[in-house]
């Protein structure tokens, strides 16, 4: 069985750190919109938790621009067997669907990266603009559009990181192991990935 | 236990600013050094040290060289508060058994969401970056004693007592309806103006940024929901589906 390199060492480590760092914040951020006082026994306090929550954010921040260079340029090319993918609802809706083939990452990918990537982006900036008050006519406004930007994001994240991590681990057995070992069998990626796998010379 | 209120009356305010120095001498705050901006005005705007000023307001008048209003300004102990809605820190603004809203600076996380949610622009931060405002003085009000303000007011400009006794006695005597008696749910600060709130410097209809009222409804419960809502997604494929098989693939 051959088997073939998908991702690398670096972009692996890079991927748990932006995952952890998520969880801390997304934890904290529900701590603060629903005042879960439970969460001192994690935290210690809310002004820990605060502090917590800021300092991941520049974690998420910097984890999340690596990112763009692993999956930006790959999800911009979108033609027409991803659409074709998105019509056929990924394969996902029947045991029989067939898809047509994918590249490196399939339409669905795709489509993640793109909202995690803006979403992510957004949150950061408004996240930094209430923590750090940069020198503005009216902070105040500017206060009041980053928190509805904060939490518009934050929404958008939680319903798609849940489903990233159903379709990376339960949905589809054999993807975990990219993020851990950063290879795959060359036929699991042939089913899954064809324009990849011949991209790359297979 | 009755919502306790004060009625600020602008005309019989002199401009003595004894509530100032009675607020800031009860609340132990010190002095701030401000500059003279050619008005009487002083200081300028409330501070993390002041909890409460008066405002001057100078208007061309007929009868007088210049017709003077002075109107007291702090924080409005709103009954739907904008500061206590966005506030992530559970604890940190409260409302007190009298309507007050109160603040525990221990609590306070220093993310100054409050000054931005408030629609009276109130609430500063101290040095630390503690919320810091007027809370109608409410370790006075649980004694049974009046806020510092109203008790130092020589002129009854400022009343204090319960809400619903104020108004009462506002209308017989003519108001009907103060200002602040349904805004935000009803105000715990409210006046008897003569002429429309923009002439006190006031806003006509005060209300919390509607982007706030959205978050609080709609992208608030939508974050507990959506959460669940992928998660019952994610389950109910598993189970009805199941996973992608490929044959020969693992
Ligand atoms: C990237 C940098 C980020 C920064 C600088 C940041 C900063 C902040 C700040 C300042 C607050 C207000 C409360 C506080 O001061 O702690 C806040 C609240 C919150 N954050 Fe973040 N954040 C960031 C990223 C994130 C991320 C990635 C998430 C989601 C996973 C998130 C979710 C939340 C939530 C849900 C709240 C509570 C919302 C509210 O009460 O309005 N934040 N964040
Ligand atoms: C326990 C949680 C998680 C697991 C098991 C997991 C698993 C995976 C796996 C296996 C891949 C590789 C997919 C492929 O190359 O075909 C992947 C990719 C990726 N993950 Fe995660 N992940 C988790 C959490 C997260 C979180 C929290 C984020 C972001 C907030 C995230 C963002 C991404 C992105 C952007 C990619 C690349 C684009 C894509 O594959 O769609 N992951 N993840
Ligand atoms: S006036 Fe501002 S600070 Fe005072 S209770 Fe209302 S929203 Fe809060
Ligand atoms: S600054 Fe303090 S009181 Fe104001 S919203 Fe933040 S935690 Fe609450």
């Amino acid at each position: 069985m051959t088997i073939i390199r998908k991702a690398s060492a670096f972009e692996i480590l890079n991927h748990w750190v932006l995952a952890a760092s998520f969880f801390i914040l997304a934890i904290s951020g529900f701590g603060f919109l629903f005042h879960l006082e439970q969460l001192n026994a994690v935290f210690g306090s809310f002004n820990v938790m605060k502090d917590v929550h800021n300092y991941a954010g520049l974690v998420f921040t910097a984890s999340l621009i690596l990112t763009i260079f692993h999956y930006l340029p790959v999800s911009l090319k979108f033609g027409a067997d991803d659409i074709a993918w998105f019509l056929k609802g990924g394969g996902y809706l029947s045991k029989k669907a067939k898809v047509p083939p994918q590249d490196e990452l399939n339409a669905g990918q795709k489509l993640y990266y793109i909202v995690i990537l803006l979403s992510g982006l957004a949150i950061a900036a408004s996240g930094f603009a209430v923590w750090l008050r940069p020198q503005v006519p009216d902070i105040r406004k500017l206060v009041v559009l980053s928190h509805l930007v904060h939490n518009i994001a934050f929404d958008l994240m939680i319903i798609a990181v849940p489903l990233h991590i159903y379709l990376a681990t339960l949905a589809n057995p054999g993807t975990l192991r990219i993020m851990i070992t950063g290879t795959v069998p060359l036929e699991w990626a042939k089913k899954r990935h064809a324009k990849w796998v011949q991209r790359i010379g297979y | 236990m009755a919502r306790k209120a004060l009625l600020i009356s602008p005309e019989l305010c002199i401009g003595c600013r004894g509530c100032q120095t009675a607020c800031k001498s009860w609340n132990r705050l010190p002095a701030t050094k401000t500059v003279n901006k050619g008005s009487a005005e002083n200081p300028p705007d409330l501070t993390p040290n002041l909890y409460n000023k008066i405002r001057y307001v100078e208007m061309p008048s007929n009868s007088n060289t210049v017709r003077w209003l002075f109107v007291s300004q702090r924080c409005m102990h709103c009954d739907d508060a904008g500061c206590i809605k966005i506030c992530p820190a559970p604890g940190a603004l409260f409302k007190t058994k009298e309507g007050a809203v109160g603040f525990d600076k221990d609590k306070c996380i220093g993310c100054k969401l409050c000054v931005a949610g408030c629609p009276f622009d109130v609430p500063r931060y101290d040095e630390k970056d503690k919320v810091s405002k007027c809370h109608l003085c409410s370790d006075r009000i649980a004694e049974g004693l009046m806020p510092a303000c109203a008790k130092t007011c020589p002129t009854g400009a400022i009343a204090y007592g319960d809400r619903d006794a104020i108004i009462g006695k506002a209308q017989k005597a003519g108001y009907q309806k103060l200002y602040g008696q349904t805004d935000l749910g009803g105000l715990g600060i409210m006046y008897a103006f003569k002429d429309t709130p923009k002439v006190y410097g006031m806003d006509e209809s005060p209300a919390i940024p509607e982007t706030i009222v959205f978050w609080h409804k709609v992208l608030k419960p939508l974050a507990y929901w959506g959460l669940g809502g992928a998660a019952a997604v994610s389950l109910l494929h598993y189970l009805v589906i199941g996973p992608k098989k490929d044959e020969g693939g693992e």
